[in-house]
């Protein structure tokens, strides 16, 4: 009886694999059927139908507000926004596009996950390669380059971007003698720093020792991501180098403040710990919304630059939005996103309502941009950010930059917080990324 | 503690001074526990009255807001919280009750039947408790999705019915149970399945009740895969609603504490309705096992 | 039950027994109608997940495709210094917290189980909330208290002159705050299952203890814990599963960080396959962590299971 009961067994168990390898093969074999189907230029004629976006916080409600104005344009068409939260957004998209079903018609993703459902899913976002052409030059070089895969083709149309620039305290700074202005080089600013934290213990800057932005956004200042020429891990590069360096100064002159989280940032604003944010320009929609009371006391400049007439920006932040290839009505998808995102309108509508800073260059011509902004004096802050928003250096992103950032992010705090050689660090986390992706390391 | 000996010896006027402090120590110890279990839901009470804004103070305040019922009224706007909640007592209502049949009845199964497969099937039960769910989620995924359940309740509530913690729960409470009780009661004439229902299940209600606040607990937290199922927001469960109020650049922390609090009390009613059955359910199937 | 003639049930009960029962007088397929649905169920929704995953263990996914590689994500796993942290991490919670937690629930149970205590069903409850928290209120809640500037707990440990401890952002801290959080989360919940088991054992075995002249202490360690030894083994194998399938907690509190100070292997295995997206190295992973809490469960068994016997 036993006997029969393990040979059972293991026909079940056989049966069970094979089952499971034939169905898994057959997933396979849906997707690359896909590969037909894409969207010609110009699909014209009337625009019905009905697809589903997916979204979140105030992007969503962006798209909420836009889509009834879309469907009194275009009646026949009926667009479902669908509010999925940020955290596990992309939880959801990644199962939707192992799984190649169930999603969404429409989906908002960050422009730096983006490259990575590219690379590993080709055939799950919709080619918009020709649909987009006709746009390509009026959008931010970087956001495109992220929508971009490596043979080239467009997945994704930029929606939002993050241009950094430095928010500062202004009564912060006055009490010290710093003039903002006085800020070109990153040198300039470790200098000012000192200052301020001798006159009013304010230190310069925040930083999340378990999720930081920081060092990725100077590399990016400089050129480079986690990877570069053509996907060689660059994470030993002088460029590299030179960003730690900065930030370990920094440390070392007892000016960060490691906060962890969305809260602890805005609790060390709040109560006046760090007299600098060098962030994104979204930044500012949580100045004005958390912080009403702190009104008046905050100016903007652009980034210090690493060498004098550098670049004085970088990007953090910034999301796209793509058809999945699931889409039942790529059509009505593309008309939608078309409409939200190369209208100068729309564009400066959801600057103004909700925050988000168009990548679509156009709408920055808008005089909306060239207000002054009375939360910060009066300052044309929109308008640092417009001067800025071209000059952002587009960078490589690859498929291995969620392991990337993870050894990265060990190699600051290795570096700031337990003292080690940056240049040594960085090598070893060059080897440990280019040992975990099968990559290069960029020579020299 | 009293026995009869140490009572007589010390009198009938009471406890002695030393024991009597005793006593206040460990109910001083006591409190002093109760408050560190305690000290989070303070904290909700206080962020779920205050405004986002305010709580972002060290010290963040100690005292109750007067916030509530605007906060009441943002998390409705926002997430339409009575729906939600609604849909979470729904879906952990049904699945609590046929989970729990379930188990009760493959426990029973296993207890007092032997069969050919037994081993198999016990032997499957424990295993399928050793697997991380996370590793399961893409296949059964696209099995939900060829069945056209995307965005049912069946694709919530039914994949996750059979549950190996309450079998094996259930297995121990019914191998107590005497078979002579079986034995009379089918030669009596009584089919298997109304002496399960008349004669064995009365018996094991304490293992029932322990059953039944662990699966309503479990299914009422649910997160990952009600948010990989459920694609419109007015099919949300609480803990996916909740989850949508952290946004990107922006998290409303006096809604979410708002919710999260709201959230626990059907868990605390069902502990405190099942509580008696849950203590003497858990000591029958625990300790004999 | 129904009367009927002696007669009449043995006429009966003979068919039953010749036709369809078996020798115990029971039908003989009535185990399937119990057993039936509970099968079917782990069948249908588990054989294929399992099977795929299984699969996909030997596989890796490059640009889309799918190809054979054998043992290979199998053998990457032991050169993984982020995996090999996991697993240290979760033999370092294994050996701390959980004995830790247990003995705290051992002595919360024989407190509450003091027989001049009142109110016993309120500290019960008290004592069993924070394992009804939600996971988001659990998180925010401890990172508003360990927060290293104007935490709770700094502040506290300010008044009373002690310097404040970075308790997030310090990898040995940081274990010691998912330590600490845990325990709080699931002490109150073992100590109700414990107080059950105390309750069951009764004062007779006390008072018993009391007459032969033996003192708390010893009537605890002698008489009434080894009485106790199939609840605790149940709350330690029960904890120690949770423990090596840890995610929810150290995902919501630190992530896994800081420098995966905090990271666990399905918390891993979770990065690895959503993020990272290699779902092969996470389904090796997976495996892996079953054949772990496998062996280790079995050993479990073995070593305190077998005294019950006695």
């Amino acid at each position: 009886m036993t006997g029969e009961l393990s040979r059972r067994t293991l026909l079940a168990g056989v049966g069970a694999a094979t089952l499971s390898t034939a169905v898994t093969g057959c997933a396979t074999g849906g997707v690359t059927n896909r590969e037909a189907v894409h969207l010609g230029p110009g699909a014209t004629g009337p625009v019905t139908g009905s697809i589903t976006v997916w979204s979140w916080d105030s992007a969503a409600t962006a798209l909420t507000r836009l889509a009834r104005k879309f469907q009194a344009r275009h009646p026949g068409a009926r667009i479902h926004v669908v509010d999925i939260g940020y955290d596990n957004a992309d939880d959801k998209i990644t199962v939707g596009l192992r799984a190649d079903t169930g999603l969404a018609d429409v989906v908002t993703v960050d422009g730096a996950r983006l490259p990575a459902f590219i690379g590993n899913f080709p055939h799950g976002l919709h080619d918009l390669t020709p649909l987009v052409r006709p746009y390509a030059r009026d959008f931010d070089r970087a956001a495109l380059r992220t929508a971009t895969s490596e043979q080239g083709r467009i997945h994704a149309l930029p929606w939002d971007i993050g241009p950094l620039a430095v928010f500062y305290r202004t009564d912060l700074f006055r009490r010290s003698g710093v003039d903002p202005a006085s800020l070109r080089t990153w040198d300039d600013y470790v200098r000012a720093g000192i200052a301020v934290k001798a006159k009013t213990g304010a230190k310069l800057l925040v930083l999340d020792p378990s999720e930081d932005s920081f060092f990725p956004c100077l590399m990016q200042q400089q050129g480079q991501r986690h990877f570069k020429d053509g996907g060689k891990v660059a994470l030993a590069t002088p460029e590299a180098v030179r960003a730690l360096e900065l930030i370990k100064a920094i440390g070392d002159h007892g000016l960060i403040h490691w906060e962890r989280g969305w809260d602890g940032l805005v609790t060390a604003n709040k109560e006046g710990k760090v007299a600098t944010m060098p962030t994104a320009a979204w930044w500012s929609g949580t100045l004005t919304t958390e912080m009403p009371e702190l009104k008046g006391k905050f100016g903007v400049v652009p980034l210090p630059a690493f060498r004098p007439g550098g670049v004085r920006t970088s990007n953090q932040g910034g999301s796209t939005l793509c058809i999945t290839g699931q889409s039942k009505n790529p059509r009505l998808a593309w008309a939608f996103i078309r409409f939200l995102l190369t209208d100068k309108d729309n564009q400066v509508s959801m600057l103004q309502r909700e925050g988000l800073f168009p990548a679509y260059l156009p709408a920055l011509q808008d005089p909306y941009l060239d207000k002054p902004q009375p939360y910060y004096g009066g300052q044309r802050v929109w308008k640092v950010f417009t001067d800025l928003a071209p000059h952002i250096p587009p960078v490589e992103y690859t498929d291995d930059d969620a392991k990337a950032a993870d050894i990265t992010q060990q190699a600051l705090t290795g570096t700031v917080l337990r003292g080690h050689d940056p240049r040594r660090q960085l090598r070893a986390a060059a080897r440990q990324l280019a040992g975990a992706t099968g990559r290069e390391i960029v020579a020299g | 503690m009293s026995t009869p000996t140490e009572t007589t010896r010390r009198g009938h006027r009471g406890r002695i001074a030393p024991v009597r402090l005793g006593r206040w120590l460990i109910r001083l110890g006591l409190l002093l526990g109760g408050v560190l279990s305690l000290i989070p839901f303070l904290w909700m009470a206080i962020a779920a009255t205050h405004r986002t804004g305010d709580l972002f103070h060290s010290p963040p305040p100690l005292l109750p807001g007067g916030e509530l019922l605007h906060n009441l009224e943002r998390l409705q706007d926002s997430v339409g919280f009575g729906r939600v909640m609604l849909n979470s007592l729904g879906v952990a209502v049904v699945h609590t009750f046929l989970s729990s049949l379930l188990s009760a009845m493959c426990g029973y199964g296993l207890a007092k039947f032997r069969f050919r497969g037994r081993g198999v099937l016990l032997g499957v039960v424990l295993g399928t408790m050793m697997i991380p769910l996370q590793v399961l989620l893409v296949p059964l995924f696209q099995m939900m999705a060829s069945l056209g359940w995307v965005n049912t309740y069946q694709a919530v509530i039914i994949p996750f019915l059979a549950n190996s913690f309450g079998i094996l729960l259930m297995r121990q409470g019914f191998l107590d149970f005497p078979d002579e009780l079986l034995e009379s009661a089918r030669i009596d004439g009584s089919g298997e399945l109304r002496t399960f229902y008349r004669v064995v299940l009365p018996c094991v209600r304490p293992q029932l009740g322990a059953l039944v606040i662990f699966t309503f607990m479990t299914q009422w937290n649910s997160f990952i895969w009600p948010l990989l199922m459920l694609n419109t927001e007015d099919k949300y469960t609480v803990p996916i609603a909740l989850n949508t109020l952290t946004g990107l650049s922006h998290v409303d922390y006096s809604g979410l504490m708002l919710g999260s609090l709201l959230a626990t009390l059907p868990l605390l009613l069902v502990f405190l309705l099942f509580q008696r059955q849950f203590v003497a359910g858990l000591l029958g199937g625990a300790l004999k096992g | 039950m129904a009367v009927q003639s002696p007669t009449a049930s043995a006429v009966r009960g003979t068919g039953r027994t010749r036709e369809r029962a078996d020798r115990r007088g029971r039908p003989r397929f009535a185990h399937w109608i119990f057993a039936g649905p509970a099968a079917v169920l782990f069948v249908v929704f588990f054989a294929y997940p399992l099977g795929a995953s299984f699969y996909q263990s030997f596989t890796s996914t490059e640009n889309g495709r799918t190809a054979w590689v054998g043992l290979d994500q199998y053998a990457r796993m032991f050169q993984d210094p982020s995996f090999l942290d996991s697993m240290v991490n979760t033999g370092i919670i294994l050996i701390v917290q959980v004995p830790l937690m247990i003995a705290l629930a051992l002595i919360l149970a024989v407190l509450l189980n003091q027989s001049w205590l009142r109110f016993r069903g309120t500290w019960r409850t008290v004592y069993f909330l924070p394992a009804v928290t939600t996971l988001v209120a659990y998180a925010v809640v401890f990172q508003v208290l360990l927060k290293t500037d104007g935490g709770l707990v700094n502040q506290i440990a300010g008044a009373l002159g002690l310097s404040p401890v970075d308790w997030l952002n310090d990898p040995t801290w940081a274990r010691t705050s998912l330590i600490g959080s845990m325990t709080w989360r699931w002490a109150g919940y073992n100590a109700v299952i414990l107080l059950a088991g105390l309750q069951s054992i009764g004062r007779e075995q006390h008072e018993a203890a009391a007459l032969d002249g033996a003192g708390t202490v010893t009537t605890y360690t002698k008489v009434i814990f080894p009485q106790l030894r199939p609840v605790l083994l149940f709350c330690v194998i029960t904890s120690t599963i949770g423990t090596l399938q840890l995610f929810d907690e150290n995902y919501t509190l630190t992530r896994g960080g800081p420098d995966d100070a905090t990271l666990t292997p399905v918390l891993y295995l979770y990065k690895v396959g959503f993020q990272q997206m290699d779902f092969g190295y996470a389904a090796a992973i997976a495996w892996v962590v079953v054949a772990v809490i496998a062996v280790i469960s079995f050993l479990q068994f073995r070593f305190f299971g077998r005294e019950r016997e006695r």
